[in-house]
């Protein structure tokens, strides 16, 4: 992305480039794909409309309205349209660059607008201030509670968003981070070392999931280094349009993490690694091509690193349960990893798998509140759980703290009884000790 | 411009949040898949009954505003775009299956149900819609009747028309026409389903479709050949039907169409061979086996490289599959696909590949070819930049002459796409000044205001 030239009506800091909105052909494929449009059935409010706007700003034909900003908002980010796309077009990410000029063409009123330099300038870049830090604070994350957050501003909400943000938040545990030693040996004939990414929100509200995720490590034979002063992903700033935080992080962890001699970066937050994997393309800029390159083909979502690997099954305990997977966004659409979790699933003895309908549909993030999209938002969850319900499964699997969130909410509000576990949990389960 | 009290006269009979006017919205519905097309309407309304479209109907009668119908807007050719303003009626809220009838062997069905929603409900219940353009996952069925679609499916099914056994629809006048019904057989006055089939919209806005259904195939067979030279590839094809053998398929992808397909599927389709062609063969076991053998030996004795037989069903899905998003994925290379609906009968296949490799390099373009092989049916699709003045003359000359041969063949400018606002010049051509005349007066007869889907069809002299 050049920030220099000026296109059409987009101001010239982080604009889209005209080429990727001339991309799309118009054909429809990812219509059926949008959760956006399925719900609401408006042309704008999907990946062919919201291309279709970026496309009419850049051609100078519309100006940067409120609509499309409301559009670049209302987007979910959960790019199940970059997957159906045989174009190539990437309409969540359009949108993304897009809120980064909402800031500049609708600046936020000063309280709401030091209230997010404050988190992300200040708090999720330092992780030391984020884990002693207030509540609020740490749910701003990317946890698909942003998604709320922006429809607050945007539908001028009031705070009790955070209220019942609290309400979903499962039982805190003391941040993992802190606790983690600096180099974990691997158990058993080592067969590699691996630097561990750990997200700020697996620290901070599923320490538990980022434990088993090092104890499968060790126990599959890796020596697992977990650098203490990395920073966030950067993904809460690129997602609320905060471009400039977002590359000094990004150079940081980038800097921290090609000073370790490691074989891989293995993070196992799927929005973590979806942001990482795209390093090379922000920080293009500053020219460090090889070393970009690199990093890029070290990080590894955890399910892609162990299938790639290998699974070590000769001492897992068998798992007597049925149970079934949701495909996160940032796994399925944003990284293209599909097939691993499903294979690691399937390696762990005793297992039932159940393939739901409809796996890799956005789960609703946090849409679940009954504030604004009230029927809306209940309705991309709904339609999860149906499919969930549908297979009978015990357990429901998935890789990424947002959805993990949702799903293990939605579950309860709906009475239904399954348990939400990330699949290294469920390894977890079947690594003895 | 249309009045407020108009537009107060549609809230009140489809309310509020079916009737659109803000700008972002109109902006976004006023294009369709056609590269290079697009005009903004005054106005959209999104009617979810039948009353709600007459009443629309009846609007745009009484102020003489143009009124022009919308799918999903996966037309190729131009038909859903409102060139001269007015109302855009989109149908695509009115997506309900209304009915399966299975003593009948029929489905009923509002005018925008999406194609392969239909497939999917009455493949459930054990039956088979056939139609299955490659647009099905999202195009809805008024826009398939009324470019009268093709599919995959089309050498042996035959194309949307086929099935089409009854329409409910809503005249220029604001009446309601019915026409057709269950019954296989009538002949009871002018067959005017078979007129409104095709007609682009030009005639009446389709409310309620009903379609014939059949039992699927029992069994089937599914073919990957690759080829060195394209027009062995189109040898085989018209070698195939001259054994008598109808495939349900034969879909033809040329190198530039596998490469960009590849980059999207990755599948492992043979990135340097000069085409490959997807055959399938269905129906009773014993007939598949027959007709399998035929294919293969056929195929080995024009000479292709290589054949596959898909090991299963699901291989055969995922082979379709890549097959339906050639024409998006070749959009990958380039800004601008031009892509054209050229129709041959199926004896001068292996001379239309000659004649598009001759102009290809006579106009120095890049140009990537797929299509409906078996119905000789090809998309030669030029990849191109509007942008750039020059290539496009060149595109436009190149297929100035392609069609000039198609027609001298005895062909056609549009198989499946129709005319729309793409292809207004080629119509005289093909059917000359006469045929273009009777279809004037039709359209008249139908629609004596010019208000219905004006700009389509016919060019302005024409008019
Ligand atoms: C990737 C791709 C692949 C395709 N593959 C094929 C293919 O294999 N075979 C094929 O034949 N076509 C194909 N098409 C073309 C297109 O999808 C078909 O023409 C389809 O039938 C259009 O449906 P739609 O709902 O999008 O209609 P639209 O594009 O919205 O409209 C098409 C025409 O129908 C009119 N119309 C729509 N609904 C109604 C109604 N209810 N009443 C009256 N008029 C109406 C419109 O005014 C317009 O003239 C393809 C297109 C794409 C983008
Ligand atoms: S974004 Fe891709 S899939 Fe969607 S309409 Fe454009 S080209 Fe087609
Ligand atoms: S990212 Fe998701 S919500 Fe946004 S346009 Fe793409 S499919 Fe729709």
């Amino acid at each position: 992305m050049t920030d220099k030239k000026k296109l059409g009506n987009f101001t010239s800091e982080n604009a889209p480039e005209y080429e990727d909105v001339l991309q799309c052909m118009r054909c429809g494929f990812c219509l059926p794909t949008c959760p956006t449009f399925s719900l609401t059935g408006r042309e704008r409010s999907s990946p062919r409309g919201r291309v279709a706007l970026a496309r009419a700003v850049s051609e100078g034909k519309l100006e940067f309205t409120e609509a499309v900003k409301e559009e670049a908002f209302f987007c979910l980010d959960c790019r199940a349209c970059t997957t159906a796309c045989p174009s190539g077009v990437r309409a969540g990410e359009v949108m993304e660059i897009c809120r980064s000029q909402a800031h500049q063409f609708f600046p936020l009123k000063h309280v709401s607008k030091s209230f997010r330099e404050f988190v992300l300038q200040k708090m999720l870049p330092n992780p030391g201030l984020l884990e002693t830090s207030m509540l609020p604070a740490r749910l701003y994350q990317k946890l698909g509670i942003q998604w709320l957050v922006r429809h607050s501003q945007l539908l001028k909400l009031g705070p009790e968003w955070v209220d019942k943000a609290e309400r979903m938040i499962p039982e805190l545990h003391p941040p993992l981070r802190p606790q983690l030693a600096d180099v974990i040996p691997a158990e058993g004939e080592q067969r590699g070392r691996v630097a561990f990414f750990l997200g700020c929100i697996m620290t901070l509200m599923y320490p538990e999931v980022s434990r088993q995720t090092v104890r499968v490590l060790t126990h599959q034979g890796f020596e697992v280094v977990t650098p203490k002063e990395q920073k966030c992903c950067g993904a809460p700033h690129l997602t609320e349009g905060d471009r400039d935080t977002t590359k000094l992080i990004a150079q940081h962890n980038l800097d921290l993490f090609m000073a370790l001699d490691v074989d891989a970066i293995v993070t196992d937050c799927a929005g973590c690694g979806a942001a990482l994997k795209e390093y090379e393309e922000l920080l293009e800029e500053a020219g460090e091509h090889d070393k970009l390159a690199t990093f890029r083909g070290k990080i590894k979502d955890v399910s892609e690193f162990l299938a790639e690997q290998g699974l070590r099954t000769e001492d897992l305990k068998p798992v007597e349960k049925i149970v079934t997977y949701h495909e996160p966004c940032h796994l399925c659409h944003a990284q293209g990893i599909s097939k691993q979790p499903r294979e690691l699933i399937k390696a762990i003895p005793g297992i039932v798998f159940r393939e739901m309908e409809e796996a890799s549909w956005c789960c609703g993030s946090a849409a679940t509140f009954s504030l604004k999209y009230t029927t809306e938002s209940q309705q991309i969850l709904d339609r999860k759980l149906e499919n969930v319900q549908a297979t009978g499964a015990e357990l429901l699997v998935t890789a990424n703290p947002g959805c993990h969130l949702q799903l293990a909410w939605g579950l309860k509000q709906a009475g239904l009884k399954q348990e939400v576990v990330h699949i290294t949990e469920l390894l977890g389960m079947a690594v003895s000790g | 411009m249309i009045s407020d009290t108009a537009i107060q006269h549609l809230i009140d009979k489809l309310g509020k949040e079916n009737v659109i006017t803000a700008a972002e919205d109109l902006l976004v519905l006023g294009y369709d898949s056609t590269p290079g097309l697009h005009a903004t309407p005054d106005l959209v309304v999104y009617p979810t009954n039948s009353e709600q479209v007459q009443s629309v109907m009846q609007v745009a009668r009484d102020y003489k505003v143009p009124i022009t119908p919308r799918g999903s807007g996966t037309g190729l050719s131009g038909g859903s775009i409102p060139v001269d303003g007015g109302i855009v009626i989109c149908l695509s809220k009115m997506n309900k299956i209304l009915e399966i009838d299975e003593e009948n062997l029929t489905a009923t069905c509002q005018a925008g149900v999406v194609t392969l929603d239909l497939f999917n409900a009455v493949a459930a219940k054990g039956l088979f819609y056939p139609p299955d353009p490659g647009s099905q996952k999202i195009s809805t069925l008024g826009g398939n009747v009324m470019e009268d679609a093709g599919g995959l499916r089309g050498l042996k099914y035959g194309v949307t028309r086929d099935y089409v056994m009854a329409l409910k629809c809503v005249l220029p006048d604001g009446s309601l026409l019915s026409t057709g019904g269950k019954s296989v057989k009538d002949v009871a006055g002018y067959a005017f389903k078979d007129l409104l089939v095709g007609s682009e919209g030009t005639l009446a806005i389709i409310t309620e479709i009903t379609v014939k259904l059949i039992p699927p195939p029992q069994d089937k067979r599914t073919f990957l050949a690759y080829f060195d030279d394209i027009r062995i590839a189109g040898e085989a094809v018209s070698k195939i039907i001259a054994a008598k053998i109808i495939p349900s398929t034969m879909e033809i992808m040329d190198k530039a169409t596998i490469n960009c397909v590849e980059d999207y599927v990755k599948i492992g389709l043979p990135r340097e061979m000069a085409a490959l062609l997807l055959i399938e063969v269905d129906g009773h076991p014993a007939m598949v086996t027959e007709e399998a053998e035929g294919v293969e030996r056929i195929l080995k004795e024009v000479g292709a490289a290589e054949v596959h037989i898909a090991k299963d069903a699901e291989e055969a899905a995922s082979l379709a599959a890549a097959r339906r998003t050639a024409l998006s994925a070749l959009a990958r290379v380039s800004p601008t696909t031009l892509l054209e609906d050229a129709t041959v009968p199926r004896s001068m296949l292996a001379e239309t590949f000659a004649l598009i490799e001759r102009l290809t390099k006579k106009y120095a373009l890049t140009v990537g070819t797929f299509g409906h092989a078996g119905d000789g049916n090809l998309h030669p699709t030029v990849l191109c930049d509007e942008r750039d003045a020059d290539e496009m003359k060149r595109a436009h000359a190149f297929y100035d002459e392609l069609y000039e041969q198609v027609l001298a063949w005895g062909g056609t400018v549009s198989g499946e796409h129709g005319i729309g606002i793409a292809k207004k010049k080629y119509l005289a051509r093909q059917i000359g000044p006469g045929g273009v005349a009777v279809m004037k007066r039709i359209k008249q007869a139908f629609d004596p205001e010019g208000i219905l889907n004006p700009g389509k069809i016919f060019t302005d002299g024409q008019e």
